[in-house]
């Protein structure tokens, strides 16, 4: 029998092969992650609700299912857990706001429905910035969710408890949200894999907007392959959200060759500069390790990705605030400050500016398809710095010498990009950096092209190694 | 970029949604946050515009359109 460590150190690979062999319990694997959270979480701050009952009730279920040789397959009993975002019907889903402090849906968003048909245990709900509408993670009102390489430093946002969850060992697998970033940053900050699909790829019917146009749900987990498998099972058509897509999918497991033999990287010119020294020195590694992996590697220039970041949060306010609007009129007090200045911002966004932000979308994306027909994919840092210092009282984080940090700047400018064109993007850890917390590399390819990320981070993740644990 | 003041945007505020900002402080940022984005919305034109379709999708409205008779 595994002890707790061993219990908690398998990937949701190893847990799939585990239990179907029954070598593994589900329940015994469901409670070593409840002691966990029960240890941990009152520092981390990563769940806003735990479900442990109805997690161990499902996990009983599980293994009377396996026993009795009726293997859903690879999330069968697997603990996982959602930001507060995703509707799960008669649970308390908050959207990390005071507003819905008290909502329980009556239905469950597509993604968890799917996840609980294919048998994944739900361990609870996950802190995230308010209403997703911010990349801190520091929450006013359920509580600032810990990095866990630096307890002092933010773990990056929206999506940071599906981030910290995952490198503290407090799920297996989590779900995030993605619009200016908020898998990717997340997953950079703390240091695990975080996969935004294309557009549409993956239903956002029951998960709160953002940004209709630009949200994305998406895995964060601890490997490649662990997305993968993720992504098989949420990912497809759904007639609920009506913007998601009909195109096929495919076994993403099943492309992860480990092979880099004539794939060619294309590094974006405009996504190499400001970075920190400890960013710079990870980004050139994973190029090299790329690279002696059997890989072409080269720079390619997109200049229009200069007004990615602005035409996203254009975008992103307008909508935020039309979503908002009835609330902000009765109950503006009860948003975060920085959230309630987003949502002010967009109110008073002109509509011709809102249309041609839009209308510009198009010109980036058919820039950066130009480019992918010389590169298999484009690779940049996932941001310019590693995870900055808590702010005081919920405001910036801090940089070097205690400077508020841009996140606009330092962060969204290489995430954003890729919501304002709907790519694939991935953001996987190249390393820990001299001050001791992840830098991390992002692969981005052609639209529904997901296989190809994936199978260019898996074979670099092969290449990289494991990574240490934050020590907790 | 865009000099926008915080009056101005008080006002605008109070006429089109009878919002209240909680302090000069906010007004003075929304102010700035807004000019900016105006100033950025004129360098877009730099991207040659002129003839792209915005990406709202007809399809998209009748499967919506085909969603709401079904559900009533």
């Amino acid at each position: 029998m595994a002890n707790t460590a061993e219990l908690l150190s398998f990937d949701v690979a190893t847990l799939a092969t585990k239990f179907r062999a029954r070598e593994l319990s589900p329940v015994e694997v469901t409670n070593a992650y409840l002691e966990r959270i029960d240890q941990l979480d009152e520092k981390l701050r990563a769940y806003i609700t735990v479900t442990a009952d109805e997690a161990r009730a499902t996990a009983r279920r599980a293994e009377n299912e396996i026993a009795a040789g009726h293997w859903r397959g690879p999330f069968h009993g697997v603990p996982v857990a959602l930001k507060d975002l995703c509707y799960t019907r008669g649970l308390l889903t908050t959207g990390g706001s005071k507003i819905l402090a008290k909502f329980v849906p009556d239905f469950d968003s597509t993604v968890w429905a799917r996840l609980h048909t294919a048998g994944a245990v739900l361990l609870g709900k996950l802190n995230l910035h308010e209403f997703a509408c911010g990349a801190t993670n520091s929450n006013s009102h359920w509580g600032i969710c810990r990095n866990p390489y630096n307890l002092e430093r933010i773990p990056g946002g929206s999506s940071g408890g599906s981030g910290a969850a995952i490198v503290a060992r407090l799920a297996a697998a989590t779900i995030g949200t993605d619009t200016g970033g908020s898998i990717r940053i997340p997953a950079a900050f703390c240091g695990c894999v975080g996969m935004k699909a294309t557009y549409s790829r993956v239903s956002r019917h029951g998960v709160m907007p953002l940004a209709d146009s630009l949200d994305h749900t998406g895995p964060i987990t601890r490997t490649v392959r662990d997305a993968a498998l993720m992504l098989s099972i949420i990912a497809g058509h759904d007639p609920a959200d009506v913007t998601s897509s009909r195109e096929p999918v495919p076994d993403y497991a099943a492309a992860l060759t480990g092979d880099l033999a004539g794939v060619r990287v294309g590094l974006i010119a405009q996504l190499m500069n400001g970075l920190s020294d400890e960013v710079a020195h990870g980004f050139s590694a994973a190029i090299r390790q790329l690279r002696a992996g059997g890989a072409e590697v080269a720079e390619v220039a997109l200049p229009s990705l200069e007004m990615a970041s602005s035409i996203a949060t254009n975008i992103m306010f307008a909508e935020a605030a039309e979503f908002h609007e009835p609330w902000m009129r009765t109950r503006a007090h009860e948003y975060g400050a920085d959230v309630r200045r987003s949502l002010e911002a967009g109110m008073l966004t002109p509509a011709i500016y809102y249309v041609r932000a839009q209308r510009a979308r198009a010109a980036l994306l058919a820039e950066a398809m130009g480019a992918l027909e010389k590169f298999t994919v484009l690779a940049a840092p996932a941001a310019a710095i590693t995870a900055p210092r808590i702010g005081p009282n919920g405001r910036a984080p801090l940089g070097q010498g205690g400077a508020p940090v841009d996140l606009l700047t330092a962060v969204l400018r290489f995430t954003a990009p890729f919501n304002v064109t709907g790519q694939p993007a991935l953001a996987i850890p190249t390393g820990i950096a001299a001050d001791g917390l992840p830098v991390s590399i992002q692969i981005v390819g052609k639209p529904f092209d997901e296989a190809t990320v994936l199978r260019v981070a898996d074979a670099y993740e092969r290449l990289r190694g494991p990574l240490p644990e934050p020590k907790l | 970029m865009a000099q926008l003041t915080a009056a101005t945007v008080r006002s605008l505020a109070l006429e089109l949604f009878d919002y209240q900002f909680a302090d000069d402080a906010a007004a003075d940022s929304v102010a700035h946050i807004v000019g900016a984005m105006a100033s950025y919305s004129r360098r877009l034109h730099a991207l040659g515009l002129a003839g792209l379709q915005p990406p709202f999708g007809y399809p998209a409205m009748l499967a919506e359109a085909d969603r709401i008779r079904h559900n009533s």
